[in-house]
């Protein structure tokens, strides 16, 4: 038995310790919102956040996470409560196929919380291990940005390291839990 | 849109079919297909598939059942705005439905019900307008009657008719109106007032795409369904000689393990323990042996024979193409080569299957939901109506779902194993079982007039065709069902050798030799095939011809000593729409002026699925190595129905076909596909991506292609500012100067 926290909720899985994390969330959490694309570690679909920071879960062992904060896309927002970051998606329509990007909301929801206002450089290096097929990173990047400088021109600043991920932050924090 | 392909014109006799009351509401159908006369059969009762495109219930929701797959490309956005447009309803509250097959959403100009071909938008622009348009007049012909009032007093609003300043849902009226009948060819909206279309609108799935809460066929899930990986012949087209499943039967969470034509399959409780399973099992193989006497490294030696055999059938003739090269002042030759290719779509194929009772449910995203399920009904020896499928979202497309193998996989594994499975692939099947873009060879020789002018184009292409390895599906999937099995089978198996000796494919060849003014041209193709499955990879031959011919055009214009745009300018003066593109190509790159230091311009044009695109890349070269910092492109597709996601399927297209100029090479060794994921078969990430700046071309024509035609010039651009860069004619792809 392995626990830990799953979107803000403590959690214990009857599972093999090897099993990676992506499947134990997705067949038995029976959240599906994290994706499958290859396995290895390349290309970021499986994202999810361990402790704050973008993790590719598919060759993750479950028991890694054992007693750890684990975030998906799931607590991230919902179609009611969008994050400032998913808001910014929508407005810029930046999925095309949608498959790639959980991932790709996780990774740059992680790095806004840790670097609020990164530079064109930055956001390539936090986001080089999300793979879009469709080609959307013109739209990621610009969406990034414009989150970003919505959360400093409003002023808005949190726990989180200064940036307002979650839109209106407490509600959605509490929604979740 | 030609004349005949025109839907809206062939079928006016039996348009809008039928209005029913079904579940309450107004249920508006119409057949997509040239000849559909069967009115709607009643839904299912064992599942919600309805037959019609447009419902609206007295509680006043529009529901809209999209006959095309959304697979990235905005079909669910484009369509559903041509709804709403015309139905005067916002597009955002209308509810949109992925639906199962039906005859009456077939594609007319594929002949199935099929997405690809970048065909969504060309054949739904007018049917789905009319249909919407005929509903808003049948409702307005219903309040009249039940407000008694003149219809010239009524008007619309956002799902409401307004009269003497009172407004009422659609809903009130929808009673009356299916009563009443829906009007035929009511007048559609002239531009002038058109809302919604034409508008950029943010895309109708990007929240449940921003959420994960859109659900693709790798999402579903419910109890009792298993998990199976199914373990595949390496060289394609083989069949287990012998399995020894004991150490994988003895693993945990193991139910089942079944043996189908092509491999075995390990079914188990979860994924992850059906793939540790897989990989205990000890499988030897018969394998074909044409393909596995094929090795990349000396196979281009198969190409280039072909192409010296000297044993072409003609493709294409205009005036006398050798004549032609006779009387040339200077003739110009060169030999353009593509390797195959992998779609690698972000989501790998999955197919959920569960039989029960004589009936079969599918759960699927594909480009061809009617073959898909006519090939599960084949397999499980039921009629088509006793096979549901139910679409879901697709996680990228680019043609590789237009096949259905991995539905007959599941099928097959479902049957053999009596469980509900999902299938799910892993990468490495994905890349390794792919239908390929196929790899090919082109060998050209244009000849020049003494005014510098194209006297005769000519081109020779040596590769495999695409059709008959769709044949076998299609055969498989559409064919009556009066058909015994093994007529089938003899039918789609020899489908093979009937096609490639009939006739030339058309994929083979299309976009050789179109689009220059030339008065002789002659295309001529020989075909040679390892045997390697092929398919429909975005933009099919235009994938390739894209990059040989915009090279070619580059040499004779430099040979010539002449602009590269002004003299594709020159030879653009019948094909209006390229000439455009080109000369606002070339305006908004500065093409012509300073650029920065070390930075050098490419351009490449090119027509495919009735659009025209031209593009310029603006490139630097350091150290042999190749970077690419802008790619200006200038696009006419006709009427343009929501420009923001022309803008998206351009940026898609280039920087797909980025990935495939720069890095994109599937090799064989033995047969074996030697890739086998992102590390080895890399794509572009976003720090490798330039800048991308679309210009759409202002049209009153009626819609054209766009997922694809963004494809076929960038690789042809690319390596044209590498020659002017450094010198050096690339002429192979992947383009590298090592
Ligand atoms: S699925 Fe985990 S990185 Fe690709
Ligand atoms: S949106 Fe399709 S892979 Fe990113």
């Amino acid at each position: 038995m392995i626990t830990f926290e799953l979107n803000g909720e403590a959690v214990q899985a009857d599972v093999s310790g090897d099993t990676p994390l992506l499947w134990v969330i997705r067949d038995h959490f029976k959240l599906k919102g994290s994706k499958f694309g290859c396995g290895m570690g390349l290309c970021g679909a499986c994202s999810m956040m361990v402790d704050g920071v973008s993790t590719r879960t598919c060759v993750l062992p479950v028991v890694a996470v054992a007693n750890r904060k684990i975030t998906t896309i799931e607590g991230v927002g919902n179609p009611q409560m969008l994050s400032t970051l998913q808001q910014a998606w929508v407005d810029a329509s930046v999925p095309q196929c949608g498959y790639c990007q959980s991932g790709q909301l996780i990774s740059a929801t992680a790095l806004l919380k840790s670097n609020p206002n990164p530079s064109s450089e930055e956001i390539d290096q936090a986001m080089s291990g999300n793979i879009c097929r469709c080609g959307t990173y013109p739209r990621i990047k610009k969406a990034i940005q414009s989150a970003a400088s919505k959360a400093v021109l409003t002023g808005q600043s949190t726990q989180d390291g200064g940036v307002n991920i979650f839109e209106p932050g407490a509600q959605a924090k509490e929604g979740m839990a | 849109m030609s004349q005949q392909t025109d839907p809206l014109i062939s079928s006016r006799r039996s348009f809008l079919k039928n209005t029913a009351m079904l579940g309450g509401g107004l249920l508006i159908g119409l057949p997509l297909s040239a000849c559909a006369t069967a009115g709607f059969p009643k839904a299912g009762d064992k599942d919600f598939q309805p037959d019609a495109f447009l419902q609206i219930t007295p509680d006043n929701q529009v529901h809209f059942y999209m006959p095309r797959s959304e697979m990235g490309q905005g079909t669910y956005t484009g369509l559903t705005t041509l709804i709403a447009e015309e139905l005067d309803v916002e597009p955002s509250a209308i509810h949109v439905h992925h639906v199962g097959p039906l005859s009456d959403y077939e594609n007319p100009e594929i002949g199935f019900q099929a997405t690809g071909g970048s065909t969504s938008m060309r054949v739904s622009f007018k049917p789905l307008r009319q249909a919407a348009a005929n509903a808003r007049a049948a409702i307005l012909d219903a309040a009249a009657q039940q407000l008694n009032l003149p219809k010239a007093q009524l008007t619309t609003q956002n799902s409401q008719v307004l009269a003497k300043g009172k407004a009422f849902n659609y809903g009130e009226f929808v009673e009356v109106a299916a009563q009443l009948g829906v009007p035929d060819e009511t007048p559609l909206k002239r531009s002038n007032e058109f809302k919604y279309m034409g508008k950029d609108m943010p895309r109708l799935d990007g929240v449940a795409k921003s959420t994960g809460t859109a659900q693709f066929g790798i999402d579903v899930d419910f109890p009792g369904l298993h998990r199976a990986v199914l373990v595949r012949s390496p060289v394609a087209g083989g069949s287990v000689k012998t399995v020894d499943d004991s150490a994988a039967l003895a693993m945990a969470g193991v139910k089942k393990v079944v043996t189908i034509y092509n491999g075995v399959a390990v079914v188990a409780t979860s994924y992850w323990q059906a793939k540790q399973a897989a990989l205990a099992l000890n499988i030897e193989w018969n394998e074909p042996e044409k393909l596995a006497s094929f090795s990349s490294d000396t196979g281009k030696k198969w190409f280039a024979d072909a192409l010296n055999s000297g044993d072409f059938e003609e493709a294409f003739e205009l005036g006398d193409g050798k004549d032609g090269l006779e009387k040339a002042s200077k003739v110009y030759s060169a030999e353009y080569w593509a390797p195959y290719l992998a779609h690698s779509t972000m989501e790998p194929m999955n197919c959920v299957v569960k039989i029960e009772e004589g009936h079969c449910d599918i759960w699927v995203g594909c480009q061809t939901p009617d073959v898909a399920r006519g090939l599960a009904a084949r397999i499980c020896d039921l009629s088509i109506d006793e096979v549901t499928l139910h679409s879901t979202f697709l996680g990228g497309g680019f043609g590789r779902r237009f096949n259905s193998d991995f539905v007959a996989e599941a099928t097959e594994i479902a049957k053999a194993s009596g469980l509900a499975i999902q299938l799910v692939w892993s990468r490495e099947d994905d890349t390794r079982h792919d239908f390929y873009r196929p790899a090919s060879l082109a060998r050209f020789n244009v000849g020049v007039d003494k005014n510098g002018m194209i006297e005769s184009w000519t081109a020779q292409r040596a590769g495999p065709n695409i059709m008959p390895y769709t044949l076998d599906e299609v055969v498989d999937g559409k064919a009556p069902g009066f058909m015994p099995n093994g007529l089938v089978d003899w039918l789609s198996k020899r489908g093979y050798g009937l096609f490639n000796g009939l006739t030339v494919d058309h994929s083979s060849v299309e976009g050789l030799y179109e689009d220059y003014d030339a008065v002789n041209k002659d295309v001529q193709h020989v075909t040679v095939d390892p045997g390697l499955p092929v398919g429909f990879w975005r933009s099919v031959g235009h994938s390739f011809s894209g990059f040989f011919k915009e090279g070619m055009m580059d040499e004779v214009a430099h040979g010539q000593k002449q602009d590269s745009v002004a003299y594709r300018l020159a030879h653009t003066k019948n094909n209006p729409k390229l000439n455009g593109v080109i000369k606002l190509a070339a305006e908004k790159s500065l093409w012509g002026k300073p650029l920065s230091k070390g930075h050098f311009h490419g351009v490449a044009c090119h027509n495919s699925f009735e659009s025209s695109v031209a593009q310029v890349a603006e490139v630097s070269v350091v150290n042999n190595e190749i970077k690419i910092h802008k790619i200006t492109c200038a696009v006419d597709c006709g009427f343009v129905v929501n420009p923001d996601i022309v803008k998206a399927q351009m940026e898609s297209g280039i920087i797909f076909a980025l990935s495939a100029a720069l890095h994109g090479e599937i090799t064989l060794k033995d047969g074996k596909v030697q890739q086998s994921n992102f590390h080895d078969y890399p794509v572009l990430r976003m720090a490798q991506s330039p800048e991308i700046d679309v210009h759409i071309v202002a049209s009153d024509k009626d819609p054209s292609g766009v997922g694809e035609p963004g494809v076929p010039p960038v690789a042809a651009a690319v390596a044209n500012a590498v020659f002017a860069a450094t010198g050096k004619r690339l002429r192979s792809l992947p383009l590298s100067l090592s």
